[in-house]
């Protein structure tokens, strides 16, 4: 760092001293919605039109947010003008599935509240830092506390049950084939690997949502396609405890397994998620309805794995010797624009059941927990309409593949606790809608329903 | 299931007419003056009516004590201190009237109130469309407020449940009006503890402290655009008469605190600030009273008003008024 005169060192010295930064992870499983959350957070925070129940901005102490360079130069920035051209152009589309990491910041300025700190510093400075990433590799983290004998025995015996069996029914014929204690073959390994990918790829494009799809790296390589470290994959154990011995298959796929675990999930791990201070968890609620009872329960089982790693709790003092932990922790339901207002009630009821352990285990940590049915982009508008002589509300927006507005009646979600009623297996059928044109005409921001919640909840004892 | 778009009137549009033109059938929550309810707390008011009775006594004993002294010194100056009386009691008993007629005026609000606290409570069931109408109904006419009015008819979506609705309504629309009406209060408090430490006698105590008291809630009420309802008032008069109460006592009892302080003139002016700040207090209290009778939605926890600032203030009055 060149200093070259008095200018830049107090620059640089306020930057250190004064400025503080909240790192903010945005978790979920694929097709959750992070990329769409992430741009719309950062346009409405740019924007600042539509934010009435963050507490900076209806107090007015609010004074603009600019995007700034990231704090990690050699990951890979955040396509947000990618991506709001995209939702916001002349085909508003919503964007591809994320391929890799993406890393963004945003400073906020303000004008703290207390007289104390506004002595101190008239305008005090928030810098948001977010991370984008396919919702497959969360799914790697919970392979960090699980040994190759426990995660293979996990996924076989996962892989057995119905609805995955006939997926996996090819590999687990080969694996009937081999022998685990056999001298390692390089070709041996190289076809389980790619029967196993070809299994969660199937797993991936299934009808009904499968949300455990480990790891994540098979399906969603990044910039690691082709790497050997990708060449392994569950096999049951073998018979004698001595024959795990060196140059077996066995040894052979578990040295990869661990290599796999220290050179790519753990560095993930770190690089990420080990300093987040804020987290929401996004939930495609709607999604795990469609997909009926057995999906449903896939997903919840995928989020209680894919939270464990995390440090949930409170924080203190001693945060610079032990590491920052996550003290807030959102559960959000999105996608909350797909169904109608008066539902948006009962769309939080069923989350609040979804993620009840979850939140159990959060809580008991000492970290706070809160529940939102939320929507990143608002594609529609609840309508009342007349149907066989009944008032039905219904949504009003254009769905995905057509080209003009409808009004649909998207079915509602049971107040009990049945949200599965016995005897019709996919009683659900909530249409995806696409973002409404002429979205980049409004000068105040993305509408979106609640995300000014969301943000009060996870930064406003920052923004004090 | 899929219907025609052409039937389909957006639920957005009813708030925002309601929003916009303040209908949605107020007339069900903003009811006429009407006669108020008799209540059967007959021990209450009986205590009530004697404690007023006892307080007119005292200030009667008062005056009479001063009209005898003034009559003891010469004629003319008692003929001139009665008619004084007289005069002070007539104009106390027409500005009480005066004030009272000009709260009738305004509107009752307590089903508003009502409707707001079962919003803020009950699972929303798509209500608060008829209470932003009620509301926007109440302050159609105030100008002042029309921003404000129109950043809450902005922000508020088909998307947002009643008890978003009506927590916009408070944070945007009433927060301004709290404020304003927390000066009224302040300024009020700061008048009658200058006035009670300045005044002479207990009757000029008296007629001080109920008019500004009648004066302040009457400011407050025209500010939020509605009175307490009868319950309500009948707290509010209460706080009134015990200030009245106070300021009386304490200015009868002066020279008898003087003396016990040790008659110096430090003595006589500390105990006359006291008394100052005292009655300030007791006029805050009853301003802040009629804040959370007169306001719409009921204050929060976090936007409640407090004394500390009103206390403070008192508190520098002596060196002001020194």
């Amino acid at each position: 760092m060149r200093i070259p005169d008095l200018n830049s060192l107090y620059d640089a010295g306020s930057r250190l001293l004064l400025e503080s930064t909240v790192r903010v992870g945005v978790t979920g499983l694929r097709r959750a919605g992070k990329t769409v959350f992430v741009t719309a957070l950062v346009d409405n925070l740019l924007k600042a039109g539509r934010l009435p129940f963050l507490d900076v901005m209806s107090s007015g102490r609010f004074q603009a947010a600019r995007l700034r360079p990231q704090p990690d130069p050699d990951v890979p920035r955040f396509d947000f003008e990618g991506h709001l051209a995209v939702l916001t152009g002349p085909d508003p589309h919503w964007p591809e599935p994320t391929r890799g990491i993406g890393q963004m910041r945003v400073s906020l300025r303000y004008r703290p509240d207390s007289a104390l700190k506004r002595a101190v510093q008239p305008v005090a400075t928030l810098n948001l830092d977010l991370v984008d990433y396919p919702g497959e590799w969360l799914l790697d983290l919970p392979l960090l506390r699980q040994s190759f004998a426990e995660w293979s025995a996990l996924t076989l015996e996962l892989a057995a049950r119905p609805p995955r069996d006939e997926l996996s029914a090819s590999w687990r014929g080969w694996l009937a084939t081999i022998d685990p204690m056999a001298s390692a073959e390089e070709e041996t390994a190289r076809r389980g690997a790619a029967l196993y990918t070809d299994y969660l790829h199937a797993c991936r494009r299934a009808d009904t949502l499968l949300s455990l799809i480990q790891p994540g790296r098979f399906v969603e390589p990044g910039d690691m396609k082709d790497a050997p470290l990708l060449t392994f994959c569950p096999l049951p154990p073998p018979q004698f405890a001595g024959s795990r011995g060196r140059g077996s298959l066995w040894a052979l796929m578990e040295e990869r397994y661990e290599a796999y675990k220290t050179n790519v999930v753990r560095r993930f791990f770190s690089e990420h998620f080990a300093k987040l201070d804020r987290q929401i968890v996004l939930i495609d609620v709607l999604g795990a309805l469609n997909a009926g009872p057995a999906g449903m329960a896939d997903m919840k089982r995928a989020l209680e794995l894919s939270l464990e790693p995390f440090r949930h709790g409170s924080s203190g003092w001693l945060d610079w010797l032990l590491g920052t932990k996550i003290d807030r922790v959102l559960f959000a339901a999105t996608k909350a624009d797909h169904i109608a207002a008066h539902q948006h009630a009962q769309l939080r009821a069923l989350l609040d059941r979804l993620v009840g352990d979850a939140r159990n285990a959060i809580r008991f940590e000492g970290a706070q927990v809160e529940t939102m049915a939320i929507a990143a982009l608002k594609c529609t508008d609840s309508v009342v309409t007349e149907h066989e002589g009944r008032q039905l509300r219904c949504v009003r927006g254009v769905p995905v593949g057509r080209d003009r507005p409808t009004v649909l009646f998207p079915g509602e979600i049971p107040e009990d606790a049945e949200a599965f009623p016995p005897g019709r297996d996919r009683p659900y059928n909530f249409l995806a809608f696409r973002p409404p044109d002429d979205l980049g005409r409004d000068p105040r921001g993305l509408p979106h329903i609640r995300v000014d919640q969301a943000l009060q909840f996870l930064l406003g004892d920052y923004l004090l | 299931m899929e219907l025609e778009l052409d039937r389909a009137a957006a639920v957005p549009a009813e708030e925002e007419t309601a929003l916009l033109t303040g209908s949605g059938d107020p007339a069900e929550l903003l009811p006429a003056p009407a006669a108020p309810v008799r209540t059967t707390r007959r021990l209450g008011r009986w205590l009530f009516g004697a404690l007023a009775a006892l307080v007119v006594v005292a200030l009667g004993f008062d005056t009479a004590d001063l009209l005898n002294r003034a009559f003891a010194t010469s004629v003319a100056l008692g003929v001139l201190v009665a008619l004084l009386a007289a005069t002070a009691g007539i104009a106390a008993v027409a500005m009480l009237v005066n004030e009272l007629l000009s709260l009738r005026r305004l509107r009752r609000i307590e089903e508003l109130r009502a409707e707001a606290g079962r919003l803020e409570v009950e699972a929303p069931g798509g209500r608060a469309d008829r209470f932003a109408g009620s509301l926007v109904a109440l302050y159609a006419d105030r100008r002042e407020l029309a921003p404000a009015l129109a950043r809450v008819r902005d922000h508020v979506t088909d998307a947002h449940d009643e008890h978003e609705v009506v927590r916009l309504l408070d944070r945007e629309v009433l927060a301004p009006l709290d404020r304003a009406a927390y000066q009224r209060v302040l300024l009020a408090s700061r008048d009658t503890a200058v006035a009670t430490a300045l005044s002479p006698a207990a009757l000029l105590d008296f007629a001080v402290v109920l008019w500004r008291n009648l004066k302040l809630v009457r400011e407050i009420a025209s500010l939020y655009g509605a009175r307490p309802g009868y319950v309500g008032s009948l707290r509010l008069l209460r706080r009134m008469l015990a200030n009245i109460a106070v300021a009386g006592v304490t200015e009868s009892a002066h020279h008898v605190a003087v003396e016990a302080l040790g008659g110096s003139l430090a003595a006589a002016i500390s105990t006359r600030m006291g008394q100052g700040v005292i009655n300030g207090l007791l006029t805050a209290r009853v301003g802040l009273t009629a804040m959370h009778l007169c306001r719409p939605i009921a204050f929060g926890t976090d936007n409640r008003p407090s004394l500390n600032r009103i206390r403070k203030e008192l508190l520098s009055v002596p060196k002001q008024v020194l």
